[in-house]
């Protein structure tokens, strides 16, 4: 069972409909894109975490500015390009934008489940550190606020036995009113 | 990994506590080896009593630098636990402002603000964020200096460049000010200039006299002492009660206490917060 959502971007319809077969096979959830413009409204209609985008593509978005159209969208949106193997240069520089990898045509599918894989690991394990800091926080709050009252109640308290004690030194004053005022400072 | 024998424990923790106060749990061996095992394969040892040998011999002291970034926590993130940045935005600064406005206009209100373990640098950029909130272009009237320190040569080093991956980020960051504050280049967020300007970062061991630091408005010593033996606390919040002005703010971590701890301090309330004020 993988649990990723996909969204395929190409505008050769044959590749689109390919790759969106073999990975719905693998049961992966697809949506399909045929240029840049498509996939900004499916991004922003539905959840998705990895966009799988054609680097050129005819029409006024390319496969670099998909990145910055998911990446604005949701940080946590992985983007891995498709390219032809002369355009690997500009597949590096997509990369620094923020993309998460890049595939060579032909696409190998045995590559592309792999990083899939990775990808959907790596979400397990973000998620369940999230999950634990979550836990932790709660635990945290909670302990927080304990400890916040007793330092104010033993600060309290403190106050109180420094006033006792600079009463009871006080020995301008007859024991009896020094007992009488300790006594009315500890009753309030 | 390599296993620690009972007695290197003991060795190795007094070495840790006398190189950076950290006052380790010694039924807790598994704690040794799993920070220290990749430093002591690395150099060849065959065990502890060798890594430690070496770092003692260790002219340039590099060894020890490695073990102490090995053995310092550095969690942190951007406005940890958002009530001390609420409390300082609502209450300490306008005070310390106030306090310390000279008669003479011409004059610039001097602040000066300690973040005592800085770690990676994301508690003193809070701060930094913080007055920029409150104050606006108000800013560039005032003289703020932001100092924040570490043991780790790492971290400070890391503070310095103020340069952070996306995971460090995301973590309390809201996007709004992210975008004011930062730039991204490539996976990495860079604090902005007008933000790192405001800040020095350096080392410092916590558990060495305070010379020539000064006096301080505001510090902040959040989850660091729990790392400390009672005794070393106590040096510890008695020293940084010599460094703060007398109408100061002192602000620990959320679960710290100083009860028992240091006398010369007193506990305030401010909205779900607690800040300490000299007696």
């Amino acid at each position: 069972m993988n649990n990723l959502t996909i969204l395929v971007v190409d505008d050769d319809p044959v590749i689109k409909r390919l790759l969106g077969q073999r990975l719905v096979k693998e049961d992966y959830t697809v949506l399909l894109a045929e240029d840049g413009y498509k996939a900004e409204k499916i991004l922003k209609e539905n959840h998705v975490d990895v966009v799988l985008t054609d680097l050129m593509m005819p029409g006024e978005i390319s496969g670099i500015e998909v990145i910055d159209i998911a990446k604005d969208l949701d940080r946590n949106i992985e983007v891995i390009l498709i390219t032809a193997h002369s355009s690997v240069d500009t597949a590096v520089e997509a990369m620094k934008k923020g993309a998460a990898d890049y595939l060579e045509k032909p696409i190998n599918f045995t590559e592309l489940f792999l990083r899939l894989e990775k990808i959907d690991t790596m979400r397990s394990v973000l998620r369940s550190a999230e999950d634990l800091r979550q836990a932790m926080d709660v635990t945290e709050t909670n302990a927080a606020e304990t400890i916040q009252n007793l330092e104010i109640a033993a600060g309290d308290l403190q106050q109180k036995l420094d006033a006792i004690e600079s009463i009871l030194i006080d020995d301008e004053t007859d024991s009896h009113s020094r007992v009488t005022e300790a006594l009315n400072i500890l009753l309030n | 990994m390599l296993k620690i024998t009972a007695e290197e424990l003991k060795v190795i923790a007094q070495y840790i506590h006398e190189i950076c106060g950290i006052s380790l749990d010694q039924s807790k061996s598994y704690l040794f080896e799993t920070r220290l095992g990749s430093i002591a394969e690395e150099l060849g040892c065959k065990s502890y009593r060798e890594l430690y040998d070496k770092a003692r011999r260790d002219p340039a002291k590099k060894i020890e630098r490695q073990i102490i970034d090995a053995i310092s926590t550095n969690e942190t993130l951007f406005f940890r636990d958002t009530s001390p940045f609420d409390l300082l935005k609502h209450k300490i600064i306008p005070e310390i402002i106030d306090a310390r406005t000279p008669n003479t206009p011409q004059l610039k209100t001097n602040v000066k603000i300690w973040s005592s373990a800085s770690s990676t640098g994301q508690e003193l950029y809070s701060i930094a964020m913080t007055l920029h909130e409150l104050l606006g272009t108000q800013i560039k009237n005032f003289n703020f200096k932001l100092l924040g320190t570490d043991i780790s040569d790492t971290a400070v080093k890391q503070a310095s460049y103020g340069k952070y991956n996306k995971f460090e980020i995301e973590r309390g960051l809201p996007r709004q000010t992210l975008q004011k504050h930062f730039t991204l280049f490539g996976d990495t967020w860079k604090v902005k200039d007008e933000l790192r300007g405001m800040v020095n970062f350096r080392k410092f061991n916590l558990m060495l006299p305070f010379t020539g630091l000064g006096k301080f408005d505001i510090i902040f010593c959040r989850n660091v002492a729990i790392y400390f033996t009672l005794q070393d606390r106590k040096k510890l919040f008695n020293k940084i009660a010599d460094s703060l002005a007398d109408d100061g703010y002192l602000i620990i971590g959320s679960t710290e206490s100083l009860t028992g701890i240091c006398s010369r301090f007193v506990p305030k309330r401010h909205l779900r917060a607690i800040f300490y004020q000299k007696k």
